[in-house]
């Protein structure tokens, strides 16, 4: 509602005083008005008196004016009579007179206020005292005894005089009398003005009183009543959560209340606004999500909300399931205790987890695994379920099949280990045999003849190839089965390469080659299988004075690089063919050699290095050096602070 | 040098129990120890009879192989640690062709007091029975002083 600027300003004075001076005034106006009213009752109702006390007045002058006139009237008969008779009762008038003449003249001066009465009246009493004074004169004339001539005369001249002096006041008196009527009249109409005015005093002091209330109405109703209404309104808005209306920004409380409410309304709309917003972006979450089935359940377990997840598991889609039961998602044999168990068991402790067989829509089955979600009021009180169902099939199937391929790998793994000590057995026992019978004769060789001792040695040889080769071989399996037995220790590299160096000596000497021995300039643990990185520099080093017929020495050295120890063995040989190098590592392949005599070899020493270094974590490799050759592998160093005391267990 | 010690003589006549079901490397340890010099050798190829030799023969030395049918080497080595009283020393020296590690643990854990891989070198072979021999006739005169 938009106020006028100036009526704003007139009314604005009104509404922003306080509620405590609004009601004093809304009390106070029409009682004033009242208090106006009967103030002008009383002065009218005094007018009134003293208009009417004027008109008694007027009656008592005229009333007792002709009692005067009368009461000298009567005298002056009486006189004469006294006169003419003789007689004293003809004197009771005259004495009657003489009585109550000044009482009555003495009223009559109280009563009289006109000056135009009050000149007439000192007429009438100077008269009136002529009057007596002649009576007073004709009665003692007429009760002496006197001269009867003489006495009539002077009773003549006083009864003339005292006639003349009656006409005289009778004039007096009705000129008064006339004064008075006209008084009367003047009086009477001021007393009906009086009247009339009185009346309209009253009507105006009515409609005043009547216009005071309705105007005291009015403002109690423009002031208070309605902008309560107003407010009450508006405070219904705000509980449905509606706009409220528009009030203009007054001062006294109500404007403030209502402002108040106004901005207690913004806030909740806010308020309101950003939870319906978050509420949607959570449905949508929720609608949204396409790998679980979440929707909620009635607290009696009937469905009644549904996502896309839910529609893809199960194959539902939201208008065909809401309101069903969901016992449905169960298959028959769990279908009659399953749910309801279930939902007791949310109900109890909150949540109820299960993992099983469920039922989509076409019948076929899938394996769920299902937590439902008791939801609670602030109050306590139940609201239903929260249910998420995820389709565990595909898991529960991959699960499987990774459980039996362990399975599988576990059994195939022993029966390898199995098979490989079986194996060492069987080859080994025959060779045990073999090469122990074969030395036996050696020993006792000088018993033997040339022919016998050549095919002894001949034998021997091809039995120690043998079981190298065989040696090599399940070496190579054992490790290729995971099987490796490795028992890393700690140890100094520089004491491993001085020990290799002592046992590989003869070999090298027997080549007719110089063996080098290059010690790390401190002492250097490493963390490996002791047995097994001595296994690996004997057979590099062995390869080196095997295949070295140029040169004229083996290098044997390392150096540490980041956390890893490099071992180098090298030759200054022919060096190997570039085409050849990709083949250093494959098993049996001996790039050519075994066609040239004098060089034993399984060819399986380089691809069994790799594999033991590999199990320890290490790389190998080979680098041409500009003359030569040169076989690395690594070995981690031992991590500082852990040095293990332990004994090796080679 | 204890070696000086003990006379030869006294080692050789010890009894020495051979354990094993290859008739062929039974007679090789036969040989290797009648090369030897030694006097008192018994050779079982049937597992089943070992435990009865073992209580009967009561043998100074006992060479046996882990890998034979019906009765293997384990369960031997088990019987006869049992039967033996805590004071006696009766070595093992196993001699087998399965060479893992496993194998070799196990055994030793069970009370061999040596191991030989087969095939193995009869020197080193006869020398590892030599020593163990010597060290029975040690124990025991320790036992008596």
């Amino acid at each position: 509602m938009i106020v006028a600027k100036p009526a704003r300003a007139i009314t604005g004075y009104w509404t922003d005083r306080p509620l405590a001076f609004k009601g004093l005034v809304v009390v106070a106006l029409p009682l004033a008005i009242l208090f106006g009213a009967l103030i002008s009752l009383y002065l009218a109702s005094n007018a009134e008196t003293r208009a009417e006390d004027d008109v008694r007045r007027a009656f008592a002058i005229q009333r007792d004016t002709y009692q005067v006139h009368a009461l000298l009237a009567e005298a002056a008969a009486g006189a004469r009579g006294y006169v003419l008779t003789g007689q004293a009762r003809f004197l009771d008038p005259y004495r009657k007179a003489e009585n109550e003449l000044p009482v009555t003249m003495a009223r009559l001066d109280a009563e009289i206020r006109d000056p135009e009465v009050r000149e007439r009246f000192e007429r009438i009493r100077r008269a009136t005292v002529q009057k007596r004074d002649g009576l007073k004169n004709i009665v003692a004339l007429a009760s002496t005894p006197l001269v009867q001539g003489r006495k009539a005369d002077a009773l003549e001249a006083a009864l003339v005089s005292n006639k003349i002096v009656l006409d005289g006041m009778r004039s007096e008196i009705d000129s008064i009398q006339k004064r008075e009527r006209v008084l009367l009249d003047q009086r009477q109409a001021k007393v009906d003005e009086v009247r009339d005015s009185f009346l309209i005093v009253t009507a105006i002091s009515a409609v005043v009183g009547l216009l005071g209330s309705l105007a005291a109405v009015y403002l109690f109703s423009t002031g208070i009543v309605r902008r309560v209404r107003t407010l009450e309104h508006n405070a219904e808005l705000l509980a449905r959560g509606d706009a409220l209306t528009e009030i203009p920004e007054d001062a006294d409380e109500i404007g403030t209340l209502g402002q108040r409410m106004h901005r207690a309304s913004a806030l909740l709309r806010a308020r309101e606004q950003a939870l319906r917003e978050s509420e949607e972006r959570f449905r949508l979450v929720i609608e949204g999500v396409q790998d679980y089935g979440i929707f909620a359940l009635s607290p009696d377990g009937i469905v009644s909300s549904w996502n896309l997840g839910a529609e893809r598991i199960k194959g539902w889609i939201a208008e065909e399931i809401l309101g069903e039961h969901f016992s449905r998602f169960y298959p028959d044999e769990t279908r009659h205790f399953l749910p309801a168990e279930m939902l007791s068991r949310a109900r109890n402790g909150g949540t109820a987890e299960d993992e099983g067989w469920r039922v989509r829509k076409d019948g076929t089955r899938f394996w769920a695994n299902v937590v439902i979600t008791a939801m609670y009021d602030d109050s306590g009180l139940l609201r239903g379920f929260a249910k998420v169902t995820r389709d565990m099939t595909e898991r529960r199937r991959s699960i499987e099949a990774l459980r039996l391929a362990r399975e599988d790998a576990v059994a195939a793994n022993l029966a390898k280990s199995v098979f490989l000590s079986r194996t060492s057995h069987e080859l080994r026992t025959p060779m045990s045999a073999i090469l122990g019978f074969g030395q036996l004769l050696e020993l006792d060789e000088d018993q033997l003849s040339p022919r016998h001792r050549e095919a002894l040695h001949q034998i021997m040889k091809a039995g120690r190839h043998l079981l190298s080769l065989i040696n090599d071989l399940l070496d190579i399996s054992s490790i290729e089965a995971g099987g490796a037995d490795l028992s890393i220790n700690t140890f100094d590299v520089g004491e491993l390469l001085q020990e290799v160096h002592g046992l590989a000596s003869p070999i090298v000497s027997a080549a007719g080659l110089q063996f080098v021995l290059e010690l790390p300039p401190k002492a250097t643990r490493v963390s490996a299988d002791q047995r097994r990185v001595t296994q690996v520099i004997l057979n590099l080093v062995a390869n080196a004075a095997k295949y070295n017929r140029t040169g004229k020495m083996v290098e044997l050295s390392c150096r540490t690089e980041k956390n890893l120890v490099r071992v180098s063995v090298a030759d200054d040989g022919e060096g190997i063919d570039a085409a050849d190098v990709p083949r250093l590592f494959t098993p049996f392949d001996r790039l050519g050699q075994q066609n040239r005599n004098k060089v034993e070899g399984t060819g399986l020493g380089l691809a069994l290095s790799k594999r033991l270094v590999e199990s320890m974590d290490g790389q190998i490799g080979f680098e041409q050096p500009q003359n030569g050759a040169c076989f690395w592998f690594t070995i981690k160093l031992a991590d500082t602070g852990t040095l293990s005391t332990l004994p090796s267990d080679a | 040098m204890p070696v000086n010690l003990i006379d030869n003589q006294e080692i050789l006549t010890k009894r020495i129990l051979a354990i094993d079901d290859e008739e062929a490397n039974m007679l090789l340890l036969a040989n290797v120890l009648e090369r030897e010099g030694y006097t008192d050798i018994h050779c079982i190829t049937d597992p089943e009879k070992a435990l009865d030799a073992y209580i009967q023969l009561s043998p100074d030395l006992i060479l046996l192989d882990l890998m034979m049918p019906k009765i293997d080497g384990f369960q031997l080595l088990d019987a006869f640690s049992k039967h033996d009283k805590p004071d006696e020393f009766r070595p093992v020296l196993v001699l087998t062709a399965d060479t893992t590690l496993q194998t070799r643990r196990r055994a030793l854990a069970l009370g061999a007091k040596d191991f030989v891989s087969k095939p193995f070198d009869v020197i080193e072979v006869a020398l590892r029975i030599s020593n163990l021999l010597e060290t029975g006739i040690l124990y025991e005169r320790l036992k008596q002083a």
